[in-house]
Formats: structure tokens, sequence, C-alpha cells
């Protein structure tokens, strides 16, 4: 068996414990991703005849495609060796264990999820089958409660069979072509699990949709891909998890986000992500937001060697609107390039991207984005806030902002600061009694409260700790 | 495809030129060495946004913009008293060592390819030489071009605790030239401890030039390299303007003020690098759009692991009079020193309703309060701008091109 089918077991929830014992004696090492591997992924998942085209196209654009390692300050992508990508994503025998069994996590994760203490249902996920049953649970009581309004939840692989239709028309068709980027278009080649909503006209799913738990059913999704269509007139908040579950020993990570925002519809992504410190995260996320629609992104950054994300949206209707906001924290080792794009398509549309960047102990963040106003789109504005906020001086903090402005009657503005932690403000918490560890998280804490503002509470809560927990070494 | 000059020069022409400025041998060989990287270099660096390019210099055609031999302008040169403002035949003859110690060490000669054009190819320029302890004030070069190409060199070398603030326009003249034209200026500035220098540009081309310019300053202790930089003219200028801190406590500041009508296609790039401590830096560009214009402006602000207390700031606002126009921003921070305050804005946007509303209220025309303005607009660049007679040519263009 190949490399790609071991990954592909490791994805199907079914079979995952069933025949684990089976993969590991047919374990094959191949290097290079070939047709025959995909072949083998479209047939195990019983895929229709067009997702499996699809895919080999994306496999041949993958190929025709350059690495985007040109840009001015990219992270640097050598050590992605294209034919050895397939082999990095396959799970290490010893180590793939570790999403079914708590101990045999990396020690590095289980302590990180011990001072956590939250959540304690991920936690008790990773622990084993019972905790798995358990999440299922959640999962299925969320699921029936919507249902009723013909909310549709499940797991992307399955919305293939069951959803054909609506599958066919949006995925990487219209948001996310694989002729995006290199990674774009492997994700449409091997792209395995993820999530699949679809809520309908004049629908509020009024609390956050939490992909937290089905995603540990789901393993390791190394190449999710998320489709949400939020039809005319409806809401939904989208939560991917805590990433932790996806702490893994693979090396890359290209997952794809598509979200189609109907008139006057309002979705909200947010996502904590919390990569092991030896992946590279290159994702492609985008939404597409029709008339009066708002698209509002929350996301955090955290982990991962290296991170290129710039979630888009492309503002379509008049009178779209979108919301980013974005904190990105990078220790030692790290390269975390992350921004947002917008493109005004269509008059009085409105976007505010606010993002904030932490950097200590040789860490680098960049915030690169882009504002595009084409000639048209009159009356809309854009306002972009970058705040940089670097611990010491082996770290580094750029800010890499494209504005282009093809329309006259608009207003943009962009503002970024850079600056050390205030000894000041230290010195004015000490002589109230804080010691210095204390004072300078309590400064990081109010510097990120515009993103744990947006957040459910129990991820404000996570994201603060995780930012403490990274703080904690340098701190101590 | 586009044709090179390089394939029609020949070292002759380039030896010819260097024999008409009576050159000794090294500057002969610094051309002559340009001339022969013309083959492998690239064309220089153009802002580009992912997946685009805004200025494609590839496409001028060169062998026909630029005729090596033959160049005509007339030159006004106003020196100040104790300051050496001197032609390049002057000045190789009065300090030549001098010009052999500087020439080529702030802008590499053959760092693009059009650079290394300038290098072989410039016979026009200047030298501005001022002594230890003097304070010069108001020296002005004008430049009219009245040939099809242009190569302009200026070097400008500033001694321990002197000052000069010097003007430059440059404009065509009028001549049998007919259609488009090519001009290239190069500017480099040396300083010493505590020298201060100001260097002031007014581009004022004919809007068939395509004029390609590297100005660049090293700022030494104490040192302040200021610019400021006027465009106006040309159909196509491609400008970069930019300041090495190299010593501890120095500054600079880069004043750029540009007004684009017709299909008038602006790349302007600033950029500072903080190498050392306590060093300053103050980027302002303010910019007008009419009719088809476009813009591209990119301003980097690279702080180095060295720069220990760093204060920069870079401020870039753009104002859209017509639908038709086009206006990009990349404004940059690098930062790799955590002692930094750094901070940049952008803006763009059109002319404010309510203060149109606000004008016309008050009896004045609608043309005549969105000139005023527009005029007003300019305000805090010409108000950063030192020398009254650039502020006050700067604020006469602007006003002329409003009513035109």
């Amino acid at each position: 068996m190949s490399s790609d089918q071991d990954h592909l077991k490791e994805t199907d929830t079914e079979k995952r414990f069933e025949f684990k014992k089976e993969e590991k004696s047919a374990f094959e090492a191949e290097k290079g991703l070939t047709e025959e591997t995909i072949r083998v992924i479209s047939e195990d998942k019983d895929e229709p005849q067009w997702m499996l085209d699809r895919r080999l196209r994306a496999l041949e654009q993958y190929h025709e495609m350059p690495m985007p390692d040109d840009w001015p300050g990219a992270p640097d992508l050598s050590a992605v060796d294209v034919d050895e990508i397939v082999p990095y994503i396959r799970p290490d025998i010893e180590t793939r264990g570790g999403v079914d069994d708590w101990n045999d996590l990396p020690e590095e994760i289980r302590d990180t999820f011990d001072k956590l203490g939250i959540p304690e249902a991920e936690k008790n996920a990773l622990s084993g089958v019972g905790a798995q049953y358990e999440s299922e649970i959640v999962y299925q009581n969320m699921q029936e409660r919507w249902e009723e309004k013909g909310v549709i939840f499940c797991d992307m692989d399955k919305a293939v069979q069951e959803h054909e239709e609506i599958v066919k028309e949006y995925f990487m068709t219209k948001a996310v072509p694989p002729s995006d980027n290199k990674f774009a278009a492997l994700h449409g080649a091997i792209w395995s699990g993820g999530s699949f909503v679809y809520v309908p006209e004049d629908t509020t799913v009024d609390m956050p949709v939490q992909a937290y738990f089905r995603m540990n059913s789901d393993g390791m999704g190394q190449f999710e891909h998320t489709l949400i269509i939020a039809e005319e007139n409806s809401e939904v908040h989208y939560i991917e998890g805590c990433s932790a579950p996806k702490y893994s020993e693979f090396n890359l990570h290209s997952g794809g986000v598509e979200v189609f925002v109907k008139e006057n519809a309002h979705v909200q992504y947010s996502t904590v992500q919390n990569w092991s410190k030896n992946t590279y995260n290159l994702n492609t996320k985008r939404a597409i937001c029709e008339a009066d629609g708002t698209m509002e992104w929350v996301s955090g950054s955290m982990g991962s060697k290296a991170t290129m994300l710039y979630p888009s949206t492309v503002l379509k209707g008049p009178g779209a609107t979108d919301n980013h906001i974005t904190i990105a924290f990078a220790g030692e080792g790290q390269d975390i390039d992350t921004g947002a794009k917008v493109y005004h398509n269509a008059p009085e549309t409105k976007s505010t991207i606010e993002s904030k960047s932490i950097s200590k102990d040789g860490g680098r963040t960049n915030y690169r984005g882009l504002v595009h106003i084409a000639d048209g789109a009159e009356d809309s504005s854009t306002s972009v806030e970058c705040d940089a906020l670097m611990f010491d001086n082996d770290s580094t903090s750029d800010t890499m902002p494209y504005m282009e402005i093809q329309e006259s009657k608009v207003d943009v503005a962009h503002e970024a600061t850079v600056g050390k932690i205030g000894d000041e403000d230290v010195f004015y918490l000490q002589s109230r009694g804080l010691d210095d560890d204390d004072a300078k998280q309590m400064i990081v804490a109010g510097f990120i409260e515009p993103i744990t503002e947006e957040l459910p509470i129990e991820y404000a809560v996570e994201l603060n700790r995780l930012i403490e927990l990274e703080m904690e070494g340098s701190l101590g | 495809m586009s044709t090179q000059v390089h394939a029609t020069l020949t070292a002759e022409q380039v030896e010819q030129i260097s024999a008409d400025l009576d050159e000794p041998e090294w500057l002969l060989e610094t051309r002559l060495e340009a001339f022969e990287a013309l083959d492998s270099l690239a064309m220089p660096d153009v802002i580009r946004t992912p997946g685009r390019r805004w200025t494609n210099l590839d496409a001028l055609d060169y062998e026909t913009l630029v005729d090596p031999l033959e160049y005509a302008q007339d030159k006004d040169r106003i020196d100040a008293e104790g300051v050496d403002v001197l032609s390049w035949t002057e000045a190789l003859d009065e300090h030549g060592d001098l010009i052999e110690e500087h020439f080529g060490s702030v802008v590499d000669p053959q760092r693009d390819y059009l650079t290394a054009l300038s290098t072989a190819l410039f016979s026009a320029g200047t030298v501005v030489y001022v002594p230890e302890g003097v304070d010069a004030e108001d020296v002005k070069i004008r430049t009219t071009m009245n040939s099809r190409s242009l190569f302009n060199y200026t070097l400008v070398v500033a001694e321990d605790s002197s000052s000069v603030t010097i003007l430059e326009r440059q404009q065509t003249g009028d001549s049998d030239v007919d259609g488009e034209r090519y001009y290239s200026g190069v500017v480099e500035a040396v300083t010493g401890e505590n020298a201060y220098v100001q260097y002031g540009t007014l581009q004022n081309l004919s809007e068939e030039s395509y004029n390609y310019q590297v100005k660049r300053g090293h700022a030494n202790t104490y040192s302040t390299v200021n610019w400021i930089e006027g465009n106006i003219g040309s159909r196509l200028t491609k400008t970069s303007v930019e300041t090495r801190l190299l010593g501890d406590s120095s500054e600079s500041q880069i004043v750029g003020a540009f007004f684009g009508h017709n299909d008038q296609h602006f790349d302007i790039g600033s950029r500072v690098w903080h190498e050392a401590e306590h060093t300053v830096a103050d980027l302002v560009t303010r910019g007008v759009l009419d009719d088809e214009a476009r813009s591209v402006y990119e301003g980097v602000q690279d702080v180095g692991t060295e720069a220990w207390d760093t204060s920069s700031y870079q401020r870039e606002n753009t104002l859209m009079l017509s639908d038709e126009s086009e206006a990009d921003a990349s404004p940059k921070l690098i930062i790799n020193n955590h002692d930094t305050e750094a901070s940049h804005s952008a803006t763009v946007g059109q002319v404010d309703e309510e203060d149109m509303f606000y004008m016309t209220s008050r009896g004045v025309n609608p043309e005549a309060a969105k000139n005023m303005l527009v005029e007003g607009f300019f305000v805090p660049v010409l108000d950063e701008v030192e020398v009254d007679e650039l502020r006050e040519d700067l604020d006469d263009l602007i006003v002329q091109r409003l009513t035109q």
C-alpha cells in the first residue's frame, strides 16, 4: 500500500482504528505525488468521476506552477521538497498512534494540554476511543437541532456523497480554484476531510458551529477542505476549533477554505491555529461576499515553523462588508507571514483589517496584505491597522501592505506601528506589586484584547493561555 | 520585445565621451566596466504587488531613445560662498583625488542596467564640494535638456561640520528634438561627521520624456541627509530616493510631492536603512492624480539589528481627482531591532465633499474651491521644504497645473 493510502486511512473516521494494524503491516513508502496516488485516494473515498477529474487536473496544475519563493521577504520554503511531500505528510507509524492514545503524543504537546487545562473535551477526545464517542454525541446533538432548519453540517468527504450537486457547483470552482497557487493546486489534488456547512435562506444559526470535535473524529486532516455556503439572509459563525488536535509530526499542512456569503448573509469564520513547530502551514482561504453580505475573519496564528496565509475576501456585491481581525505570535525559529487580502469589486463596499503581531526569541512576524479597489467600486472604504510588539532584539517584525486603488471615490487608510514592550508600562505595573512576568503578560493580554473579545469565551481564554505559555520560556 | 541600447552601443562611443570630458584613466575604466556589464545586468527593481509588475521598464525602446554622442544641455550653476560647484571637467581638474575616492561609493555603478548605462554614458553633471566647516546655502543647478537623451551625474561631497542646500531643476528646453526623450540622473551624496546636506529636485521634463533617477546618500555620525523630490513632468518617471543612516545619531528626511495628469506614470520609491544607534528618519510624500495618471509608491524603513533606539516615521497620502486615475501604495516596515519606535501610514481618497460644500456655500465656485483644496493638500509637504525658492517653485507648478 502506498504512503498516500496510509494518509487516506488516517482521515477516514470509520476505518481508522479498525484497520490500523493492517495498514502498519502493509505500509510501504513511495516518494512523490503521482496520478496513481490520486486515483487510489479517490477510489477509496468512492468519489464520483467529476471529483477524480478535478483532482487529476489540480495535480497537473500543481506540477506546472512555481513555488511562491520570489516574494520579497517570503519565508524560506526550501525544506519543502516537492518530491518529498507525500512521505512527509504520511504519518510516521510510531507517532501516528498519537492521535489515538494520549500517552503517545509528543511530550511537548501533552505538556501544553496539561498546562492549558482547557478544553478538557479535546484532551479526552485525544486520549482514546471513548472520548471520541463522546465527541460524536456532542456533534450529533448539534446537528439534530440544526437539521430541523435545513442546516447541513458534516464532514467534507460525506458531503461529496450526500450533497453532491451543491459540492459539485462550489468546490474549488469559484473561490479557490487550484490555479490560484501551487499549494491550492496541491490541496485540490490530495484534499481530504474538512467541514461542509450549508445554511439555507433566512436561517440564523445562533450558536457557533464548531468543527472542534469533529476534527478529532476526522483525525489528522492535513489537507482538509472547508466549504461554507450561507444563503440569502442567513447567519452563521463557524469556528475551526483549537487546532491542537492537529499537532503532529507532519511537515506540511495545506488546507483550503471557501466561504460563500450570499445577499445580506453574515458569516464569521474564527480559528486559532497552533501547529507544531515543524509544520509548514500553507493555506488558501477565500470568501466571496454578495450584496450587503458580511464576512468576518478572526484568526490567531501561534504555531508552525513557517506560515504563509492571507485569508481573502472578494466583495462582489454592493454594500458588502469584510472585517479581518488577526493575531500572529512568532517565537524561536518561527516565521509567521500572514495578513489579509480584500478585493473591492462593487460600490459601497467596506473593509477593515486589524492585525496584531508579537515576536520574541528570534521569531519573525510579517503582515503582508493587499487591498484592491477596482474601477467602479465607488464610495468604498477600507481601513488597515497593524500593530507589532517586539520582545527582544533577536526578533523581526515586518509590515508589507499593498494598496491598489483604481477608483477615486474611495477612502483608504493604512497605519502600522512597531514598538517594544514599554519599559514605563512594565515599571508602572511592577510598582503596583506585579512581578516582571505578570506585568508583561498583562501588557500582552491588553495588546491582543481586540482579538480575544471577538472570540467565544473559551477560545479567548485558550488564546490567552497559549500566549502565556509561549512567553513563559523567556520570562521565567 | 524591446531593444536595449547595448546592442548598438560601442566601447568607442564610451571612450569618446570620456575624452570629451578630459577624464582620467580610472574613470574611463569605470565607464567601460559598466558598459561591459550591461549585457548581464537586469532592469532596476520595480514595485510589484503579488502577481503584478506595475512599471514596465523593458518596454521602452532604448535603442531609439538613447543617442550616446548627441548630448546637449544648458546648465546654470549658481554657487555659494566657500563651496565649489563645478562641471565634471573642472572638478576632475581641481579635485581629481576627491572624486576618485568617492565616485561610485554610494551608488554602485552596476546596481542595475539603467544605472550602469548612466555611468557609461554620462556627459552632463555637477560636482558639489563643500570643504570642512563651510556653511553653504542655496546652491542652484538648472539642467535644461536639449537633446534626445541626457545622462546627468551629480556627486556631492560635504566634509565634516559642513552644510549645504542644493536645488536642482530639471527641464526640457526648446529644441529640434521631436517626440520621446530619455533623461537619466544619478545623485550620490557623501557626508563627513556632523555634516548637513539637503538636496531638492524639481523635475518638470516634457511629457514625452522617460525619466530614470536614483539618488542616494550616506549619512555619517551626527549627519543629516535630506531629500526633496518634486515630480511634475515626464511621461514616465521611475525614481528611487535612498539614505543609509550609517553613523550614530544620523538623520534623514525624504519629502516627496507629485502631481500627475494625462497619462503620466510615476513609480516612486523612498528607502531608509537604519544601521547605527539613535537614528531618525521621516518620510513624507503627498501626491495628486488627475485624468488617467497613475502612481506607484513604495516606502521602506529598514531597521537593522544594530540600530538601537531608532525612530522612523512614514506617511503617504494620495488624492485622486479623476476616476480613471490609479494609485498604488506600499509602505513597508522591516524591523530587526526591538528598541524601535516606528510607524507608517498611507491614505488614498478624493477631495473631501464636506470641504467642498463648506467652500461653495461661501460663494467660491466649485472649480476654484477644488483647486484651493488641492493646493492646500500639498501644504503639509511644502511646509517641510526649507528652501523658500524650491517651495515657491513647486507651489507655482502645482497652481499652473490646476489652472491649465
